[in-house]
């Protein structure tokens, strides 16, 4: 029964939102005020049932594992941001963040950068080896400004072009697909869970 | 005006009842096509299978993404369960992502519901969320022991004492994860389990991001990548004629023959990403002609103008 109930609300409110296509209308409007809420007010039980009970309430007052009150009291400490006063106390976890995070800064420069560096210059053994060459360089030579694109570097900086434009012709492609599946999802939606087609 | 001048200034709300009909009209008639599967597929798939009744090897699935982006990526996600389920892999559930716990607890049941014999702890285990402060310390702490960087699955168990984790240690072991994602919020796999430790790393991905992830497949850097709801179709096609006959992949046999999609020997939810591309394939033709029309529209009515400047 309660599951019946779901699917018609979440029939009601996919139509509602869909009738924005047609035009603006109070449906819509309440649909999209709906989502925003749901949204918040599904995520902060969520976040308190399954990170600040697990991670923060049970190791320290169940556990007694009271070294965790330094990381939960650095937590703390990003609500001071709403006080003009005590705002500075903020930057203490963030700085730590930041520490983190310039950790991982000689392994991202590892696989985003030399591995594939080193993928582009492979030896030529087969056609598609030296394409990827040939559009590395030309995009490279086409984004070195200090140099006019014309002559024989503008016919490189040519080339570099129409490699980009596959590029974004690709994407737009891939960018079709993936629209059209959320739309396909939500009519699967409509037509197997809420009309029974396939049943 | 000629006719495809008029279709320029065509009002827009036309143009999106034509979309539905065309998504909603395959469903309606659910039709046969052939799904042909690729080389980043295919490798995923064979990487997984060759972990088939191995007590020291197991999979990691990484699911981060939320709702929005489940029409393609669940397709995926239960297809690879699946697959591991019909072969017998261990397979680990993991989120660094709060609303991917429900998402994983969804992929899970609705797998399980048709595999009687499959126990949690023992076939599968979920660590569960995680928060993403710990994102790189459990990412690294695997590379040394899986059980002490994860510590407790999400029933609270301690993964020393589950049956699954015999013969389980680190990336030695767990020698693939497969991460799901609708951004690139994943190339932390990449980054650190990759880099350092040398794990295979593979990935289910939306549609809009699978074209930046190919220079990582070039360099090796990528097993495989599943995009989008093609790459969940390709994969419930191989898990359909190799995994749930108990057969060894083979490129030949997957040429030649292509489970029917149009009648009830398959359950709906194992064939929602081929059914779904039966409606992207209408969609696809009907946007080409569009952007067709389009162009030619355009051009027309440039010539049209120069005429006009010419005679003027």
């Amino acid at each position: 029964m309660i599951e019946t109930i779901g699917i018609w609300v979440a029939a009601f409110l996919t139509l509602s939102i869909f009738s924005f296509l047609y035009k603006d209308n109070p449906f819509y409007k309440f649909a999209e005020h709906l989502y925003i809420g749901v949204s918040m007010g599904y995520g902060i039980p969520l976040m308190y049932k399954l990170s600040f009970i697990p991670f923060v309430y049970k190791p320290i007052f169940k556990m007694h594992e009271f070294i965790l009150i330094i990381p939960a009291l650095m937590g703390i400490m990003f609500w001071f941001r709403f006080s003009r006063k005590w705002g500075w106390m903020a930057r203490y976890p963030m700085v730590f963040f930041m520490g983190i995070a310039g950790m991982g800064v000689p392994l991202s420069m590892h696989a985003s950068v030399l591995v594939q560096m080193r993928s582009a210059m492979l030896p030529w053994e087969n056609f598609n080896i030296f394409l990827i060459f040939l559009g590395t360089i030309t995009i490279l030579m086409y984004f070195y400004f200090s140099k006019a694109h014309t002559g024989l570097y503008g016919k490189f900086t040519k080339i570099g072009i129409w490699y980009m434009m596959i590029g974004f012709g690709a994407s737009f492609g891939y960018t079709v697909m993936a629209r059209i599946s959320l739309l396909i999802g939500r009519i699967q939606f409509l037509m197997y869970d809420w009309l029974g087609f396939g049943h | 005006m000629s006719w495809f001048e008029k279709l320029q200034n065509l009002d827009r709300r036309y143009i999106y009842i034509v979309v539905a009909l065309c998504i909603i009209i395959p469903f309606t008639f659910t039709f046969h096509t052939n799904t042909y599967t690729t080389e980043p597929v295919e490798n995923i798939y064979q990487l997984i299978d060759s972990y088939a009744g191995r007590e020291d090897r197991a999979i990691l699935l990484s699911i981060e993404h939320d709702p929005s982006t489940s029409p393609e990526l669940q397709p995926m996600e239960i297809a690879i369960v699946r697959h591991c389920f019909e072969r017998g892999v261990k397979v680990f559930f993991l989120t660094f992502r709060i609303t991917a716990s429900p998402i994983i607890d969804y992929v899970i049941n609705t797998t399980k519901e048709e595999f009687a014999d499959i126990q949690s702890g023992v076939d599968y285990v979920n660590f569960g969320y995680k928060p993403a402060a710990l994102y790189l310390p459990i990412i690294l702490g695997m590379g040394d022991d899986i059980a002490e960087a994860v510590e407790t699955d999400s029933e609270g168990r301690k993964l020393n004492n589950l049956e699954i984790m015999k013969g389980i240690k680190n990336y030695n072991e767990m020698n693939l994860v497969v991460e799901f994602s609708g951004s690139s919020y994943g190339f932390g796999w990449i980054t650190y389990a990759r880099s350092r430790f040398g794990a295979n790393v593979a990935a289910g991905i939306t549609a809009v991001m699978a074209a930046d992830t190919y220079p990582y497949i070039q360099s090796g850097q990528l097993v495989g990548v599943l995009g989008g709801l093609k790459g969940a179709a390709e994969y419930e096609k191989l898990v359909d004629l190799f995994a749930v006959n108990q057969l060894e992949f083979s490129k030949e046999q997957e040429k030649q023959t292509f489970p029917r999609i149009n009648n009830d020997d398959i359950l709906y939810k194992f064939k929602t990403a081929r059914i779904g591309m039966n409606a992207q394939n209408v969609a696809h033709v009907m946007i080409i002609v569009f952007i067709l029309i389009g162009n030619i529209g355009y051009f027309l009515e440039r010539r049209r103008k120069n005429k006009q400047g010419e005679g003027s």
